[in-house]
């Protein structure tokens, strides 16, 4: 199937009734989600999973899909007007955003958010469509040595681009990779660590773990500390950036696209790291570096225009490796196989609707997104006048209802409770949750990779070192170890990285 | 890297020898056919040796907190974790929409300090609203209980 015949075979699944209700239902709830401060895209995404059995594996992942990419544009209204980033990828549109409603440009602001981010989601749903496919021939050629060794890179990765020590990082990793051991083995079929209980025969639920250490735990700290919220007070008029804006907005809005949609694809990237680097060079570039933090339009649109894209960038290693690259393609992955579809290099040929209809989808999503957050921003910033003592129970209850609904089993509820007490913990001794969780997901298929690969090469590593592919892999990983000694001015940059680095 | 972190890093080490000794009682395996013991061995000794790693440096650390934490009002806190915690275990018994009020009205009574009538009325309809939107609505299952049928 060419480019051309799989773009038109997308649109006609994408623009079917149900599969259009999908994508509408997945971007308004994921723009919800992104202007509520506290609920970011992973909780949303896994409270949700339940409510996709009914559906079809296609309009499923699009509402999926459409949640993340909503968050992203929702996300930054919140940041614009109330300085309080609506989800961890638009902390950076803080700086100049907020600046930018200060002076009564809110409605420029927010108007250049919405158009960039428009613009570098189309951008990232070409380059799926061109990447993807001469991508998958490759990964057919992935055994286990090589799932191995892109395992490892992307370990390597999350630990490398955390903000906080790199040994906890290194710590919570592995612990994520202890807990998904609970359960049977993935080769022998053997209990591990389940003593006796049934609960834990089926290991612990990633709902759980993921609705505790996002959801609950950060309701718990924002009930701790007290939020204030105040939506700045102006009347948003004039959404639409002039002529000015646009000249300086048009570099970063393309360098942003291009460079979210790179470091997008990369293993344990995710949305928010290309922000931050996305700021950082519009700030080095800029002619008048100075204007940054006191309202620049170029400090929204780079950024806003990056996260986007990172967030189509991202679905390439899912669609054609069937490998989950941040936390929020992990539940995506996770919502693929609860609907017994195994994404990765066999999805374009053995369900080619699911490909070519997740894909254009999110060019239809973008579209609803431009509609969603320019004339209907009004609504957004309603509710961010509802009270977070109206909102924290109701966002608890959410978190009960998606776990339960999951299983049917109350003891899950105390796995989330119990997980949502470490995640705050966890939160106050400075140990990252992203890390722990991409490991649990991809704990298991580490395992059974590694013990594949012992078993095909009769005990012996050097299996790892003697097939190309993988070879590459474990010296990109290697590289990324020795990096901060060799670099240090790329470890500067990315320290200004916040630690609650989420996707 | 101070007193808090040496506290957290030797909790961690603990847990992590607890968990090499467990997993020292599954089969191992050799490397030509590692056995479910594998895998878990090798990440619980990676882990106890970073945990140790960790405690070395917070050790090494001298002085107070370079940086205080935000301060946290643990009483809220304790008192949300706990309501919560008794709603799941009366959940099933109770059903969906009883535990559901009695939750709400608590957190919007007790913990947000609204006035009795606007508490009680807005927790009813949040849980029926929630009970028709999930389980009648979207067929997600909910524990009806005695009242729910």
């Amino acid at each position: 199937m060419d480019l051309l015949h799989g773009l038109a075979y997308g649109l006609s699944v994408s623009l079917q009734p149900p599969n259009l209700t999908a994508c509408f239902v997945g971007v308004f709830v994921g723009t919800l989600i992104g202007v509520l401060p506290g609920i970011g895209p992973v909780a949303t995404m896994s409270l949700l999973l339940p409510i996709t059995f009914a559906m079809s594996p296609t309009a499923s992942i699009i509402m999926m899909a459409g949640i993340y990419y909503g968050a992203m544009y929702g996300g930054s209204t919140t940041s614009i007007l109330v300085n309080i980033p609506g989800e961890a990828a638009s902390v950076v549109t803080c700086i100049d955003g907020y600046q930018m409603a200060r002076q009564g440009r809110a409605g420029p602001a927010l108007g250049i958010s919405a158009l960039g981010s428009f613009i570098a989601g189309t951008f990232s749903v070409l380059g799926i469509m061109l990447l993807a496919p001469p991508l998958t021939s490759v990964a057919l050629r992935f055994g286990p040595p090589e799932i191995f060794g892109l395992l490892l890179l992307g370990f390597t990765m999350v630990t490398y681009l955390t903000a906080g020590s790199k040994l906890k990082a290194v710590a919570m990793a592995l612990l994520g990779m202890l807990l998904g051991t609970v359960g049977l083995d993935p080769i022998a079929a053997s209990p591990r660590f389940t003593y006796g209980s049934v609960t834990l025969g089926d290991g612990l639920g990633l709902v759980p773990i993921i609705m505790g250490l996002f959801g609950i735990s950060e309701v718990l700290l924002n009930i701790g500390q007290g939020v204030k919220q105040e939506v700045f007070d102006t009347r948003i008029k004039g959404l639409m950036p002039s002529r000015e804006d646009w000249r300086r907005s048009a570099g970063p809005i393309a360098r942003g696209s291009v460079l979210g949609f790179l470091l997008g694809i990369l293993p344990g990237i995710g949305a928010i790291i290309p922000t931050f680097v996305s700021y950082a060079l519009e700030k080095r570039i800029a002619r008048q570096p100075e204007r940054f933090g006191k309202g620049a339009i170029e400090g929204v649109a780079g950024p806003e225009a990056a996260n986007n894209a990172a967030t189509g960038g991202s679905m390439i290693p899912l669609l054609t490796l069937g490998f989950a690259p941040n936390v929020v393609m992990a539940v995506l992955l996770g919502a693929f196989l609860i609907h017994g579809v195994q994404p990765g290099p066999l999805l374009i040929k053995e369900h080619p609707e699911i490909f070519w209809g997740v894909i254009t989808s999110m060019y239809v999503g973008n579209l609803m997104l431009l509609v969603l957050n320019l004339p209907l921003i009004g609504l957004w910033v309603q509710l961010l006048r509802v009270p977070y003592g109206i909102l924290f129970p109701l966002i608890l209850l959410f978190c009960v209802i998606g776990v339960y609904s999951e299983s049917a089993n109350v003891w899950d509820i105390v796995v989330m409770l119990a997980f949502g007490v470490i995640g705050l913990l966890m939160k106050r001794f400075g140990f990252e949750a992203a890390p722990l969780v991409l490991a649990f997901v991809l704990g298991r298929m580490a395992e059974e990779s590694i013990r594949q690969s012992l078993l095909m090469s009769n005990g012996r590593f050097s299996i790892l070192m003697t097939r190309p592919i993988a070879t590459v892999l474990i010296a990109a990983a290697l590289i990324v170890v020795a990096l901060p000694v060799i670099v240090s001015p790329v470890r500067r940059l990315l320290r200004t990285v916040p630690p609650d680095d989420t996707a | 890297m101070t007193g808090r972190d040496r506290g957290a890093a030797a909790v961690l080490l603990v847990f992590g020898l607890i968990a090499l000794e467990e997993a020292g009682r599954l089969r191992f395996g050799s490397l030509a056919r590692p056995g479910p013991g594998f895998f878990p061995v090798v990440l619980a000794a990676g882990f106890s040796l970073v945990c140790t790693g960790l405690l070395v440096i917070a050790a090494r650390a001298r002085g107070a907190d370079a940086v205080s934490a935000a301060r946290l009002g643990w009483p809220k806190i304790g008192a949300t974790m706990a309501a919560l915690f008794v709603y799941t275990l009366v959940l099933e018994s109770a059903g969906f929409v009883a535990a559901t009020f009695a939750l709400l009205v608590f957190f919007f009574r007790a913990l947000e300090r609204q006035r009795w009538l606007v508490a009680v009325a807005s927790s009813l309809v949040t849980a029926l609203v929630t009970y028709l939107v999930f389980k009648v609505w979207l067929n997600v299952q909910l524990p009806a209980g005695p009242w729910g049928g």
